[in-house]
């Protein structure tokens, strides 16, 4: 038998359970082997102290409670430690110094929550974004009639203008392909009211020219170019 | 004295004796190529009427019952028409409906709907005339050229706008409603209550084309050398927006 064989036999050794000759070879081998004797001392003392506080180490009666506890106790040394952080961040420091200082401690689904609102609100703003880059200042009602434009508000005029002329142009194009198509009422109807919308573009255009703060022409202008996209979009599809 | 030869005058005469019976010939085939569908439709007391028509007349009128009726009248007979009821109201979608036809011609619509309807009308050219309906929103666009006549109408909301053509409208603003009217070319005419209250902003293309009439006073303001007509008649609680690119536009007191 190795020494091995002997340290695991040791434990029924202290308790006196083993056969009377495993009993006395144990006892041989320690007298002879150190190492088994050291393991022998360090089990026995454990043994002797275990019987000397039995009783003292009563498992708890509610051990669910116990761990909440714990827990609990967990979470406050959390909150202590982040109102530590916070008490270090000095009292005139900016908001951005305090938000980046922040403590950030969140589950798994308030994360996923999280990114999902972050997800909604940018789809929003971006929607509203567009929009009102479509709509360039048209008010609900006309906007609700199908007239949409193609400026931002704020830009300057001729920026704005050389942008819906480009999409004058891009929506002409299409219109001329499908033109050969129509029958002639349809042509002499697209053209006619083609017209009154030009009229009003140049009306407002040399207006423009002689005022460039005009602000009622600059209205007119971004009108009647919006519903020249409208009226040549509806027939591009034709 | 005859400018006719013997045989010559035999043919007149007899050319003269069938004429009636072609005339009845042309008009009965002529009225046989024309299809007319008439339908109901269940409908609540507040229902919203969509209508998008390619080209022909809309007209819309109220009645005392809690129903829908549309009335189509097509001069091409293979028009496909597909009212659609939703749990708001009926679609009518002639546009979508033949995406894929040409010359599908022009469909001319009557009909008649709940006086509290919401009404959404469009053409590409042709005249909408709603009467006598009080809902919450009545909307009438034509792309092209076409007459718009709103007559009897009390709605919260109220958009009309044409590009070729007449716009009126008799009727009265609710405190807070909104009300716009745009046309390219065409006289645009209000027809208001003496009482009648609203904020106005009206454009047109040269000062002597606003008319305010009876409805003029010291407070309104003007801008852009008249073009513009800025301010509150009565209480100003309803806005009413009008721009008209070419034409003229009147107010009138009832």
């Amino acid at each position: 038998m190795n020494c091995e064989k002997y340290q695991d036999l040791l434990s029924d050794f202290i308790d006196g359970s083993l056969a009377s000759q495993d009993h006395h070879s144990i006892e041989a081998h320690l007298s002879a082997c150190g190492v088994c004797a050291e393991v022998r001392g360090d089990l026995d003392a454990i043994v002797t102290y275990c019987h000397e506080h039995r009783g003292e180490y009563d498992a708890v009666p509610n051990e669910r409670a116990l761990w909440l506890r714990i827990s609990n106790l967990i979470e406050a040394g959390d909150l202590e430690l982040a109102t530590d952080l916070r008490t270090e961040i000095p009292q005139n420091a900016g908001w951005w110094f305090r938000l980046m200082n922040r403590s950030w401690q969140m589950s798994l689904p308030q994360l996923a929550a999280s990114m999902i609102a972050v997800a909604i609100i940018v789809s929003v703003a971006t929607m509203i974004g567009l929009r009102r880059f479509g709509s360039g200042g048209e008010s609900a009602g006309l906007r609700s009639s199908g007239v949409t434009t193609v400026a931002a508000n704020g830009l300057p005029l001729a920026e704005r203008y050389r942008q819906q002329q480009q999409t004058i142009d891009y929506w002409n194009q299409r219109v001329e392909l499908n033109k050969a198509r129509w029958n002639p009422q349809m042509r002499e109807t697209f053209e006619r009211n083609l017209n009154v919308i030009d009229a009003a573009v140049n009306d407002s255009l040399s207006h423009l020219n002689q005022n460039p703060h005009d602000e009622v022409s600059e209205e007119v202008l971004n009108a009647a170019l919006n519903d020249k996209v409208e009226l040549l979009r509806e027939f591009a599809e034709l | 004295m005859s400018f006719f030869l013997p045989v010559t005058r035999n043919r007149v005469s007899s050319f003269i004796t069938l004429l009636p019976f072609f005339l009845v010939l042309i008009v009965s085939t002529s009225a046989s190529a024309q299809q007319r569908v008439s339908r109901q439709f269940p409908a609540g007391k507040n229902v919203r009427l969509e209508l998008k028509n390619l080209s022909g007349t809309i007209t819309v009128e109220s009645w005392a019952r809690d129903e829908i009726k549309i009335t189509a009248t097509m001069e091409a007979p293979a028009v496909h028409f597909n009212p659609r009821q939703t749990d708001l109201g009926l679609i009518i979608d002639i546009v979508a409906d033949n995406r894929d036809r040409r010359d599908v011609g022009d469909v001319n619509f009557k009909v008649q709907v709940p006086i509290r309807s919401s009404l959404d009308l469009e053409t590409r050219s042709g005249q909408i005339t709603v009467s006598n309906v009080q809902g919450e929103l009545l909307r009438a666009h034509v792309s092209t050229s076409g007459d718009i006549t709103l007559s009897g109408i009390s709605a919260a909301r109220v958009f009309a706008s044409n590009t070729t053509g007449n716009i009126y409208f008799d009727g009265d603003f609710a405190s807070g409603g909104t009300y716009e009217f745009k046309s390219g070319r065409g006289t645009i005419t209000l027809r208001l209550p003496a009482n009648c209250g609203f904020h106005l902003v009206a454009t047109a293309p040269a000062a002597e084309k606003i008319k305010m009439g009876e409805f003029w006073h010291s407070g309104l303001k003007k801008m852009g050398e008249g073009r513009r007509i800025i301010g509150d008649v009565g209480d100003g609680r309803a806005s009413v927006t009008i721009m008209n690119y070419q034409g003229d536009i009147h107010f009138l007191r009832r």
